[in-house]
């Protein structure tokens, strides 16, 4: 529940390096649970700079606030602090729970299991507030899963952008989703 | 199935009759609940004649030709479980032969249809009614267990919509391949007892956890099951993963008209190729259609197998023409090559179309097409070869001998070779009027009254001079360079 401040200006001190975790992010292999339009959980992970374009937008189906994010890793990684934008107009997340390493989360599971972390969760539009991890639980990451249960009170939550930062190690564990891995198109096996 | 591709050769169209035909053998033995093979004779019989149909028009490339990647065809990963309606009210006859049987056939056409799709497709099967939902068997992408699953099953009971579905819903949860999406297959036979709230709800949580829906609404009619089921499909369906089909009793087979609703080609850009071709075979006897205006006249939804391998056997023609032409223009001296491309490449259209005679040999009704079809293949494929040397003669020098040597081919090709000949003495002519042009250039003299002759432009301006002496220079280079070459030959 710990956050911290961005005081200075960004694009001076060059905070984008410590949001490395960005390339480390299997994008294609990213999937969530309660969206409202089809594939728009990948458009909210870009890189630092452009967390503040309120054009992506990963909004929860109308009526239901609820949210599932599964994100998958390219490597392990070592999660240092979560940046979370949310909506506006109470569309905003209130909390948010994480579990790592499990490809099985879904509403039931993430209602009945306990999380390796919960977060309160503040209006952050403008991308002010990180949200620090437990470090020594989110060594080794291959996937993270963030459940959103609850928002500021709108009928949908909407999220802008999720960002992470800490260190990506160049190890990749078995748990890892290998989902960069090509297709086979099993009408191409010659005979 | 998968075993008996591997025998084969490495020819697209060979893998894909094999398929084809392995289908056509698997499907009576494993016929075990009808003694009637109404469905399996059909398909292959209908589809048989719809390829050769097809291939007639396929020939001959459209002009809006283009090739869609293998990938585009419809390849979701995907874990079914299909929930079988085996209340009381299944007994009833107005389906052919009873409702249940006919249910069963349907289900067996599905699960077929999936794992064919995808062979990592995964299907499994629950009955409703009785007791409470029992799972048959949980998903899994072996059609002959699933197929023996559904062998002696009882009818009886009241079936329980809701607790089937999300039973299903718990089988699809712990799927073993957690990358496949969703798919509930619901047979909604027996009157719908539930409330449509309650159905509603079922339906939102379905979509939450990404859970597709397909409905095959048959069997009893109390008026509220239409719009209940249709509010359940309004709930559950986001961005049109989910279909209902209303199939109202009487002499339809149930699964013939399934196989041509939107559960079998809704899917993404359409079902596979056995249940599609089996599709279209309904389909063309009801509307006396085809296949349509596709590349090759073969729907890549119907059959991808073939549209395929005509695709990659077009792209290796279309290939090997252009490495031909490509060769044949770089070699200055092309005319025994040009012969030689020629005379392979008919050789090529040949061993392309011989293929496609070797396959259908061996289906009894396509023959006498096919020899009509052979002939358009070669008479195209030599029309493109004319044209292909035609281009090909620029710069050559071609003589009567080399006419002579392949006029006895073919009347196409010495055609071909005439027009490559008239080509290349056009391509010399213009050569020589630019070499005029440079030599008129070259004479100062000549120069210089064109340009006093021109308004405005002093010979003896100091500029208009330079420019003349640079002409002359690169001339007298352009000579240097000619007669250096001529000394070192």
């Amino acid at each position: 529940m710990a956050s911290c401040l961005h005081q200075h200006d960004c694009e001076e001190h060059e905070c984008a390096g410590d949001w490395s975790l960005f390339k480390n992010i299997d994008i294609p292999g990213v999937t969530a649970l309660n969206e409202a339009i089809e594939e728009s959980a990948k458009s909210v992970f870009k890189p630092w700079e452009q967390r503040l374009d309120l054009s992506t937008v990963l909004a929860s189906n109308d009526d239901d606030p609820e949210l599932i994010v599964f994100i998958p890793f390219t490597t392990d990684v070592k999660i240092k602090s979560i940046c979370i934008i949310g909506g506006v107009d109470g569309s905003s997340p209130s909390k948010m729970r994480a579990f790592l390493n499990r490809e099985d989360i879904d509403f039931s599971q993430a209602n009945d299991l306990t999380p390796i972390q919960e977060w309160e969760l503040a209006e952050n539009i403008r991308g002010e507030l990180e949200y620090t991890t437990k470090y020594a639980k989110f060594q080794g990451v291959a996937s993270v899963t963030l459940h959103f249960p609850q928002n500021f009170g709108a009928n949908a939550t909407r999220l802008h952008y999720i960002g992470f930062r800490g260190e990506a190690t160049k190890v990749r564990s078995l748990l890892s989703r290998p989902s960069s891995l090509i297709r086979v198109d099993w009408r191409n096996f010659p005979s | 199935m998968i075993e008996n591709v591997g025998k084969n050769s490495s020819n697209p169209l060979l893998h894909s009759s094999k398929l084809f035909f392995s289908v056509r053998q698997s499907c009576p033995k494993n016929r075990v609940s009808r003694t009637k093979t109404h469905n399996c004779r059909s398909f292959s019989s209908s589809e048989a004649s719809l390829r050769s149909d097809r291939l007639c028009a396929s020939i001959a490339p459209s002009p809006s030709f283009q090739f869609p990647s293998p990938a585009s065809a419809n390849m979701v990963l995907e874990a079914t479980m299909v929930c079988m309606d085996n209340s009381e009210w299944m007994r009833n006859g107005d389906y052919v032969p009873t409702r249940f049987q006919a249910q069963a056939d349907a289900i067996n056409l599905i699960c077929g249809a999936k794992t064919q799709s995808n062979p990592e497709n995964t299907v499994g099967v629950l009955t409703m009614a009785g007791k409470g939902p029992r799972v048959l068997i949980t998903p899994t992408n072996d059609l002959g267990k699933i197929l023996q699953a559904l062998h002696g099953l009882e009818v009886g009971g009241e079936m329980s919509m809701i607790s089937g579905v999300q039973v299903a819903q718990l089988a699809l949860k712990h799927r073993q391949n957690k990358h496949q999406r969703q798919r509930i297959v619901l047979f909604a036979g027996s009157p719908v007892l539930s409330e449509k709230k309650t159905l509603e709800s079922m339906g939102k949580k379905l979509k939450k956890n990404n859970v597709a829906l397909d409905i095959v609404s048959f069997g009893e009619d109390d008026g509220e099951k239409v719009e209940k089921l249709e509010a359940l499909l309004n709930a559950v369906n986001s961005n049109d993963n989910s279909h209902i089909v209303h199939i109202p009793g009487g002499d339809r087979v149930l699964s013939d008209v399934l196989i041509s609703s939107s559960i079998f080609t809704g899917d993404g850009e359409g079902g596979s190729g056995f249940a599609a071709a089996a599709a279209a075979s309904a389909a063309a006897a009801a509307v006396g259609g085809g296949g349509g205006a596709y590349d090759f006249g073969v729907d890549p939804n119907l059959d991808p197998e073939l549209a395929l391998a005509l695709r990659v056997s077009m792209e290796e023609e279309r290939a090997r023409q252009e490495a031909a032409m490509k060769r044949s223009a770089e070699d200055s001296t092309a005319k025994g090559q040009q012969a030689g491309e020629s005379s392979s490449v008919p050789d090529v259209a040949m061993s392309d179309a011989a293929p496609v005679k070797i396959t259908d040999k061996s289906s009894d009704m396509m023959i006498d097409d096919d020899t009509a079809l052979l002939e358009q293949a070669l008479a195209m494929s030599m029309a493109e070869a004319a044209q292909a040397a035609a281009a090909a003669g620029g710069g050559a020098a071609v003589t009567d001998t080399s006419m002579a040597e392949s006029g006895g081919d073919d009347q196409d090709l010495a055609y071909a070779l005439q027009m490559s000949m008239q080509e290349a003495a056009a391509a010399a002519t213009a050569a020589q009027g630019s070499a005029d042009v440079n030599q008129v250039l070259g004479d100062q003299s000549f120069v210089s009254s064109v340009l006093s002759s021109l308004p405005g432009v002093d010979p003896n301006d100091p500029s208009v001079r330079d420019v003349l002496a640079s002409l002359q220079a690169e001339e007298e280079e352009k000579n240097e360079d000619q007669a250096g070459k001529d000394k070192s030959k």
